[in-house]
């Protein structure tokens, strides 16, 4: 599978059961979804680092089952939602697969108007896992691009909110509270935002401090 | 069985009488048919002498003949000069002193003849045609030196030599002849003539010149011959005329007409002549091609002949030579007989001395033996020193004496245990079914006192209402291989006892006739808890499978979810077709065939789980087997799935058996969940479950295999409540085994291999 093709995002399907994997493609292509099966785990394992769009699971299967396959990806640092289906859907295995992060755990057979929701709605946290991740890489990019002494003072007006004044920034550095305000002015032209309370916003959601 | 005694006797005289045989026979088998060829070599030596001398003896005839007719021929001596002719025959006379006369015939009948005429002197017949009758043949008397000794003329005299046979033959042949021996008329000597023609020029016989041999000289010749000590040579004419004899007195006969004649083989007047041309009598032409070697009896005698040829052309008789055998074999006939009584009493010699010997050497055998007997008769201490004897005797009777001491120690060990013993036993008589022997535990478990159970059969004992059981014990008595069963006898009290009978066959050393040895167990209560633990199997098996039911009915339930939700997502495809594009029948069709597939599956799935949930009718039935391995797969794939655990079916040809349906599906879906059990409890890396079933003989093997950590030394399987799950109760296997037994099969473990491995057997039906 090229990597565009899991960029785009796509309903991924396992299963090991042949009809299921065929019935579902099926009827969700009909809907307009791109839909990707894989007859086992291992097989999904392959691809699914990168993969964008949803999972949807099969929970028991032979050689590994879907709560190992969730481990895996997690450990590889997959983020793609995943909806797990069961057919014999215990209360321990779900409560599991939902700490472990899991969208949703649907029992088969399922309505499909309720699996179509639950599609789109992983869909979209996809969408936005995806801006988020976009955008978090985007502020890194900015970031990099400060001298040192502004990266300095704008970790300090990130993270300590409480003492984040002009002059007790100048104080701390034991340079004057004019240069601060200066380089203050210049981080946030460059990091093109346009208040501190933004700056700190940005900064916690690309996780650069 | 043979005395030792005996069979050395016989032995040592019987080898001896087979050497002295052997030897005795064969060296006169050899020497006799050396010396018979030696005996004809001989004969044939006489036979080649015998002609070689007859040649010599007849040769100068012939020479002097053709001598004569070559003068006559060439004209040396001129025939018409009878003087000159008559010296010339003279001289020829003279020559040989087995000639009897030399004469000359002409074509005009003109004869001159020159013959002896008694000792050294001669006398001369001239025939002369020319001359008057009355002086026609003069006839001369010569001395030895040729002198006139006085002449006369016989006018009566009418010979004329054309028209005597050897003149007519020589003048016929126009060569050398040899006439027929025959009788001189004058001396009554056997002679022949040699006769020749004279061929002038234009090969016109002018004459014929003849020689009178006597061949009485040949007789002669052959009466000094030694042929053996007792043989003889005589020489036969080709008509079969004895023309030498070594008798010369037989060779003339008077014809009819009072001439003179010679005998013929056929009549002379010696009778071993006779029998040894004998095989030849019958034959016209009596000469032979080539020697002819025969044996024949004659007067008690036995005789070995020979007929040769002389093979000379001119010369067609046949010589005959015969020697008694005994001349040569006598002495070893003699010798042979000899031999003969020698043997005859070496062997008996022998005889006795071996029968001596023999008796000798058994005598200690024989006394070992009565003592032997004794000993086991008790008449005698074992102990009691032995009479002197063989080294070899001395080992056995320490060893007979041993076993002896040791037979009587396990006789009477024998008969405290069989008395003491705690189990009944009994001795029970084959042919009849009687108790020969009882011990107290016997009488103790009927109830019975000793000599209330003499002349009892052990039939009677037996239970009246298991006739089944009563017959097949006593079609088992009558055979030979040990056996053991259990029944239910009657007590004393009429109580019914449930035994474990187990018999031996025994048959006494001493031609008594075999009986049986009978091990009886009191299993009465054993019977009573085992058929209490049968009925609590079946509960139990019930009861599991009910309990089973409940588990997998929840699985199958959730199993079913599988084509629902397949169906659902077909339906839904179906339906968003006709929502987008009404006309793509094609994909419609598709859907809707899946659809029909898959609700086909569910309920596949529903018939496994009815056929587990069927009434239980206890029916055997024909089934196939690998239909119902895969609804026991299908019942379990819930729980394999949730546990990752792929279950294998292996293929194969169909496989009928006869069973009951549901406690087969109870068995293998037992097995199957422990197998996934194990697995997941494990933890193991490879999951995976193998069923197997194949045609072994009658029946048909399954096998569960799993890939978990197979069954730790020391756990009990198939004992109640041993278990190595976390929560079992140990109940499944036993209840298992027990219904795979019901079912006429057999279940084990089999734990030749690292993972678990259980297997079960199944009759087999068989299709027609």
């Amino acid at each position: 599978m090229s990597e565009s093709d899991t960029q785009s995002p796509c309903v991924f399907l396992v299963d090991d059961d042949d009809s299921i994997r065929a019935s579902l493609s099926r009827a969700l292509s009909l809907r307009g979804y791109d839909v990707k099966t894989f007859g086992s785990a291992s097989e999904f394992l392959e691809v699914g680092k990168d993969a964008s769009g949803c999972l949807l699971l099969d929970y028991g299967m032979p050689d590994m089952n879907g709560l190992e396959l969730q481990k895996h990806l997690k450990k590889l640092g997959a983020k793609v939602p995943i909806i797990f289906i069961t057919g014999h859907g215990g209360i321990p295995e779900s409560v599991e697969a939902m700490k472990m992060g899991a969208v949703d755990f649907l029992e088969k057979p399922f309505k499909q108007s309720i699996l179509i929701e639950r599609i789109d709605a992983a869909l979209e946290i996809d969408k936005k896992r995806r801006k988020i991740s976009e955008q978090s890489s985007e502020a890194m990019t900015r970031f990099q691009r400060l001298t040192e002494r502004e990266r300095e003072i704008a970790t300090i007006l990130t993270t300590k909110t409480g003492e984040n004044s002009s002059k007790e920034i100048a104080r701390r550095l034991g340079i004057s509270p004019r240069t601060v305000d200066h380089h203050r002015a210049r981080i946030l032209e460059k990091m093109q935002v346009g208040s501190v309370a933004e700056l700190v916003e940005t900064g916690i959601r690309a996780g650069l401090f | 069985m043979k005395s030792l005694g005996v069979i050395l006797a016989l032995a040592l005289a019987g080898l001896q009488l087979f050497a002295v045989a052997v030897v005795v026979f064969s060296s006169f088998l050899t020497s006799e048919r050396a010396l018979l060829e030696h005996a004809r070599l001989q004969l044939f030596d006489v036979g080649t002498n015998v002609i070689q001398h007859t040649r010599w003896f007849m040769s100068p005839a012939r020479s002097a003949t053709e001598l004569s007719t070559a003068l006559a021929t060439n004209e040396i001596v001129r025939r018409e000069e009878r003087d000159h002719l008559e010296g010339l025959l003279f001289q020829q006379l003279r020559s040989a002193p087995q000639f009897a006369g030399a004469y000359y015939g002409d074509e005009d009948g003109n004869f001159v003849y020159v013959k002896r005429d008694g000792d050294q002197q001669y006398l001369t017949k001239i025939v002369d045609t020319r001359a008057d009758a009355a002086q026609r043949t003069l006839f001369i008397n010569r001395g030895d030196d040729f002198s006139n000794d006085g002449q006369y003329f016989d006018p009566e005299d009418r010979y004329d030599p054309r028209a005597r046979p050897w003149y007519i033959e020589a003048k016929d042949v126009r060569g050398s002849i040899w006439t027929d021996p025959y009788i001189f008329f004058t001396s009554q000597s056997p002679g022949i003539t040699a006769a020749t023609p004279v061929i002038g020029l234009r090969s016109h016989v002018q004459g014929v010149v003849g020689v009178d041999i006597e061949i009485k000289a040949l007789s002669s010749f052959l009466s000094e011959l030694s042929v053996g000590k007792n043989g003889a040579a005589v020489i036969l004419n080709r008509n079969g005329d004895v023309i030498a004899h070594p008798n010369p007195e037989l060779l003339t006969t008077e014809t009819e007409e009072g001439g003179l004649r010679f005998p013929s083989v056929y009549d002379i007047a010696d009778p071993i002549v006779k029998a040894a041309f004998g095989d030849r009598l019958r034959e016209d032409e009596v000469s032979v091609d080539s020697i002819v070697q025969s044996n024949f009896r004659h007067m008690d005698q036995d005789y070995v002949s020979l007929i040769m040829p002389f093979g000379l052309d001119d010369i067609p008789w046949t010589i005959v030579l015969y020697a008694p055998e005994n001349d040569f074999i006598g002495a070893i006939i003699d010798n042979r007989r000899q031999n003969a009584a020698i043997a005859v009493a070496v062997v008996l010699t022998t005889a006795l001395l071996g029968l001596a010997l023999a008796n000798r050497i058994h005598e200690p055998v024989r006394a070992f033996a009565v003592r032997s007997s004794l000993i086991s008769q008790g008449e005698v201490d074992p102990n009691e020193p032995m009479p002197r004897t063989y080294k070899e005797l001395e080992h056995a009777n320490t060893t007979l004496v041993n076993e002896i001491a040791q037979r009587r120690k396990s006789e009477r060990e024998y008969r405290l245990t069989f008395e003491n013993a705690s189990r009944a036993m009994a001795h029970i008589e084959c042919a009849t079914g009687k108790l020969l022997r009882v011990n107290k535990s016997f009488c103790e478990l009927l109830g019975f006192g000793t000599q209330e159970l003499d002349d009892v059969t052990f039939q009677s004992l037996m239970d009246p209402s298991e006739r089944e059981t009563v017959g097949e014990f006593e079609s088992k008595i009558s055979g030979t291989s040990a056996f053991g069963f259990e029944t239910k006898v009657i007590d004393k009290k009429n109580a019914p006892v449930w035994i474990s009978f187990n018999g031996v066959f025994v048959q006494p050393s001493d031609q008594g006739s075999m009986y049986l040895v009978a091990t009886i167990d009191d299993i009465t209560q054993a019977h009573v808890s085992e058929e209490k633990i049968e009925t609590l199997n079946r509960e139990l098996a019930r009861f599991s499978r009910h309990e089973m039911l409940d588990e997998l009915a929840t699985g199958l339930a959730h199993e079913l979810n599988q084509p629902l939700t397949a169906i659902t997502q077909n339906v839904d495809a179906a339906q968003s077709t006709i929502r987008t594009s009404p006309e793509n029948v094609d994909a419609l069709q598709e859907v809707l065939g899946a659809i029909e597939q898959q609700a086909h599956q569910a309920s596949d799935i529903i018939k496994a789980l009815r056929a587990l949930v069927r009434k239980d009718t206890n029916m055997m039935t024909a089934f196939e087997l690998r239909e119902l391995l895969d609804q026991a797969r299908r019942l379990v794939r819930p729980d394999a799935r949730q546990h990752s655990v792929e279950i294998i079916n292996t293929k194969g040809p169909e496989l009928h058996v006869r069973a009951m349906r549901v406690q087969i599906a109870q068995v293998v879906v037992n097995l199957l969940r422990n197998a996934i059990e194990a697995i997941a409890e494990d933890g193991s890396a490879r999951r995976i479950v193998r069923m197997s079933a194949e045609e072994s003989g009658d029946f048909v093997l399954v096998c569960v295999e799993d890939t978990g950590p197979g069954i730790k030394d020391g756990v009990e399987l198939f004992t109640p409540f041993e278990t190595t799950k976390r929560d079992g109760m140990g109940m499944g296997l036993v209840i298992s085994r027990s219904i795979i037994k019901a079912n006429g099969g057999e279940m084990w473990y089999d734990g030749s291999k690292t993972s678990a491995r259980f297997c079960f057997t199944l009759t087999l039906e068989r299709q027609l």
